[in-house]
């Protein structure tokens, strides 16, 4: 440690980048060996059969069955009706935070983040009780005099589910987008005679789209991979990507086949995200995500 | 009428997102033997359940030794890294800070499968410790943008002051720069902590029968069992995430966990 | 005199100080930022290092506080050698830009930090930092944090807590530049008063040439990573040694002529066919060499008649403190700033432009 405190910064001595690495060893030895090494070694499995002969054939049994290719599709489904849902009531939220005091707003953005520092396991299980037989919806629907149908264990409550965490990533920085624009802008156009629909549907949505780009991607690939709130809500009748990796690795036990699939899923996601970073960093990017 | 019609807006957003809360709280005191909204009558039976509950207790245990050591490795490796970034060149920096924020573009659940094959090939038998490793992953990245975060707001000047003013390299670092990541490694901490207390999608891969933390066991309760138990449990989680939430808004801000602030981020 | 360094007396000129910087020279980045500069200070002296940006007199700072180490060269502090010394071994006050106050602290723990770090027993402590900071009007402010203080009063607790450890040097990098005009004038007037009282050796750096005008005894100014000209204020400005010297402080006029022998009072040189004076910095130049003077607008008199440029008036303005008058002359246009109350000529008409030979510099060109 005695070495962390030196200021001169003076020409690129060894004994400088020594402390450097020594102090970053740590994470580097955490990375290699916890991040790296199990994403590699999950690669190679993929293309492993279960006796360890290399074979493509876990992908072409996935890519080649209609039943797996439907659970993809449900899959990215399932994340873009999210990513709808987020943005239709993640937009005039953010619009509606845009003007109150920051006392107010940091309140509700507070509010916004809750659900992702709750466990999720108890999030999921309020859901499970929220949309149950006897939840607060069923007793609603019972009083009004409507047989309350199953909202459980389908599409629509993993829906639900899913908006409910995934809100936050939308929100924040769509508010940023927001906060962005010249406040004088929309008053310039209202001055030039533009009517407030017209201010907002040429001026504030054009230039918040940033924000709506970055949240969507976050929430598309955040939810196509998520896979703790879709097994308690959706149950084994929502097929979804996560649910297949899972049962494949603990259930059925064949792990080629679920590296397989895991990839699939890390180049849907995690390459929708890259590619959107990088296209971030050749423009002037001023979009917020991990 | 725009204006009560926001307000009507935001408030059912706000019930929206408090709403599995909610009534997970105000369930777990019903006297009935199954799970109810609105509870009936008010009970703490199902609060003395958990307790009786021996393979809960012991789960819990096992999640908070082990959040608690993630917290503290975090915030060690996290400083360290941290300062090593800010303030060095080394062979290998710019792919280290590639990792670092590649790494939350991963999904978990490759994370954990990812895990469980590289653990098997090493001959690595599932044990707190290899939770606590891999918990790590998920918990590293936080506090080294965290501590990064503070480093950049902190004045180099200040450390020169402090150095011409007659302090010792290691007294620089204490007096200067360790106060200034103060309230990010505290905030990450119980960051780190909270999600490795919660973690249940890497757990689900690590853990075997005998070892289950407390998201996996209330996971595998829910499949069998439709008692109000798990709402109690729930409960005390919420209370437990509270306080790490008060604690970390008055560190950090919660928002700027979740890069919400732009100035961080540049 | 008393030459005691622990206690000084506030009001006796303190006898140490003295910097001499011999060949020093600074890479950064591949780049030579400071190139053998050569300097020396007297005991109790006020010199600033005075140059546009990245003309190395901030890296010549860093230096002699010693958060940069010098390449080559010596530097030393009454005849010690401090080349190689680590900055808190080094006993120097150095007042930054920034301020550099530590947040966390209180500004009586800020200008404590270098009395605890010399393990000053508290009672002591305490008496000290209480003077200091009553000494830099800050009094009743001890108990606050930096964010409750304004700017210029951050600035005064910076400097207490530089002067508490009653420093070989005090060294200030660019401390009124964060300030408004009002203020900045106001606290360097109180900086150089409170210098002068307790005597201490001081640096500044400062790219305000009107700054280093009003506040040094010595100015020395910098460019590319040497130094141009060390020299007092008035030698500075009214006989610049360098072309860049003349442009970079205030305005100036540069007529080119050759050198035509020594003068009564002065060296001649003919400039477009008249004979003008001025002296010569450094050396005399060799008779018919190719030469340069430059002359303020301040020292240009005009007249009717007398020796000197003549020429037409071509424009003149009232400035408020002085009148501008731009007179076209056979050397070119010279430009002369009149006393308020002087006589204005009117445009068009012919004068004579005229100065003392020791107004006015002439350089080799």
């Amino acid at each position: 440690m005695a070495a962390v405190g030196r200021v001169a910064d003076g020409a690129l001595s060894r004994s400088r980048w020594r402390t450097g690495l020594l102090l970053a060893l740590p994470a580097i030895a955490i990375f290699a060996l916890l991040f790296i090494a199990p994403l590699f070694t999950l690669v190679a499995n993929s293309f492993r059969t279960q006796t360890g002969a290399f074979t493509l054939g876990n992908y072409e049994r996935f890519l080649g069955d209609p039943f797996y290719r439907g659970v993809l599709w449900n899959t990215l489904k399932v994340a873009a009706m999210t990513t709808i849902g987020c943005l239709l009531i993640g937009y005039p939220f953010a619009l509606y935070l845009r003007g109150r005091s920051p006392r107010v707003r940091n309140w509700l953005a507070l509010l916004l983040l809750s659900p992702l520092l709750i466990s999720m396991v108890i999030r999921a299980y309020g859901w499970l009780v929220v949309l149950g037989p006897n939840g607060p919806v069923a007793s609603v629907l019972k009083w009004i005099g409507i047989t309350p149908p199953q909202l459980l264990y389908n599409d629509t409550a993993v829906l639900i589910g899913m908006v409910h965490v995934m809100l936050a990533y939308m929100v924040l920085p769509l508010m940023g987008s927001l906060d962005r624009i010249d406040p004088t802008l929309v008053p310039a156009a209202k001055g030039l005679g533009a009517p407030a629909w017209t201010c907002f549907w040429r001026i504030t949505l054009p230039l918040s789209a940033p924000g709506m780009l970055a949240g969507a991607m976050i929430v598309f690939s955040l939810t196509a991979s998520s896979f703790v709130t879709p097994a308690i809500l959706g149950g084994p009748k929502v097929k979804l990507m996560p649910y297949f990796v899972y049962t494949q690795a603990t259930t059925t036990l064949d792990w080629p086949y679920a590296a397989a699939i895991g990839f699939v899923l890390v180049v849907v996601t995690t390459g929708l995200l890259l590619g959107y970073a990088r296209l971030l960093r050749r423009g002037n990017g001023d979009v917020v995500f991990g | 009428m725009t204006r009560l019609l926001g307000r009507v807006f935001a408030a059912l957003v706000g019930l929206f997102l408090v709403a599995p809360v909610l009534v997970t709280v105000a369930s777990s005191l019903t006297t009935t033997r199954y799970v109810t909204f609105p509870p009936q009558g008010i009970t703490l039976h199902w609060y003395a359940e958990v307790f009786r509950k021996e393979e809960f207790l012991s789960s819990f245990a096992l999640s908070a030794g082990v959040a608690l050591a993630a917290a503290a490795v975090s915030a060690v490796v996290g400083l360290a890294c941290g300062l090593a970034i800010h303030r060095h060149r080394f062979p290998g920096r710019g792919a280290l800070e590639a990792v670092l924020s590649g790494a939350f573009a991963v999904p978990t659940i490759v994370l954990g499968i990812g895990l469980l094959q590289w653990f098997a090939q090493m001959g690595l038998a599932s044990s707190a410790f290899t939770l606590l490793l891999a918990h790590l992953v998920l918990t590293v990245p936080y506090t080294v943008r965290l501590v990064l975060a503070g480093l950049a707001g902190l004045d180099r000047s200040a450390e020169k002051a402090a150095a011409g003013l007659g302090a010792a390299p290691f007294l620089v670092f204490w007096h200067v720069t360790l106060p200034a990541v103060r309230g990010p490694l505290i905030g990450g901490a119980f960051f780190a902590f909270i999600t490795s207390f919660d973690d249940l999608t890497v757990a689900l891969f690590v853990v075997t029968t005998d070892l289950q933390t407390l998201p996996v066991r209330i996971f595998n309760y829910m499949q069998y069992d439709y008692d109000p138990t798990v709402t109690a449990i729930g409960t005390l989680m919420v209370l437990f995430a509270a306080v790490a939430v008060v604690v970390i808004e008055r560190f950090v801000g919660v928002a700027r966990l979740f890069g919400a602030d732009a100035e961080q981020h540049r | 005199m008393s030459t005691s360094t622990t206690e000084a007396p506030a009001g006796t000129a303190v006898r140490r100080g003295r910097l001499r910087l011999d060949g020093v020279r600074k890479s950064l980045g591949g780049k030579e930022v400071v190139s053998a500069v050569d300097l020396e200070t007297e005991p109790g002296e006020f010199l600033t290092l005075l140059g546009p940006s990245g003309c190395g007199k901030t890296t010549t700072l860093n230096m002699v506080a010693g958060h940069l180490t010098a390449d080559g060269g010596v530097i030393e502090v009454d005849g010690r050698d401090i080349t190689g010394t680590p900055p808190h071994r080094r006993s120097m006050g150095m007042v930054f830009q920034s301020y550099a106050l530590f947040p966390h602290m209180t500004i009586a723990d800020n200008v404590a930090f270098g009395l605890r770090m010399r393990k000053v027993a508290a009672a002591e402590r305490r008496r000290q930092v209480d003077e200091v900071i009553e000494m830099v009007g800050l009094g009743g402010m001890a108990g606050r944090h930096p964010r409750q203080l304004s700017g210029g009063q951050q600035q005064r607790a910076a400097l207490a807590r530089a002067l508490v450890i009653q420093p070989d040097l005090l060294l200030l990098d660019e401390p009124f530049s964060n300030l408004d005009a009002q203020l900045r004038v106001r606290l360097r007037e109180e900086v150089v008063a409170l210098q002068r009282r307790i005597g201490t050796t001081t640096i500044l750096v400062t790219h305000d040439q009107e700054e280093a005008l009003a506040v040094s005894d010595r100015i020395a100014v910098m460019a590319d990573g040497v130094i141009h000209q060390l020299d007092r204020p008035s030698e500075i400005y009214l006989r610049p040694g360098t072309d860049f010297v003349a442009q970079f402080i205030g305005e100036v006029n540069a007529l080119d002529g050759t050198a035509a022998g020594p003068a009564a009072d002065g060296y001649a040189c003919r400039v477009a066919g008249v004979t003008v004076a001025a002296t010569p910095v450094g050396e005399p130049p060799a008779e018919g060499a190719d030469v340069r003077v430059y002359v303020r607008p301040e020292v240009v008199r005009v007249g009717a008649g007398g020796n000197g440029l003549t020429g037409s008036v071509r424009e003149t303005r009232f400035l408020g403190s002085r009148i501008r008058c731009v007179v076209t002359t056979q050397a070119g246009t010279v430009t002369a700033a009149l006393p308020f109350d002087a006589e204005v000529p009117e445009v068009g008409a012919e004068v004579t432009c005229a100065w003392r030979p020791s107004d006015a510099s002439l350089t080799a060109r």
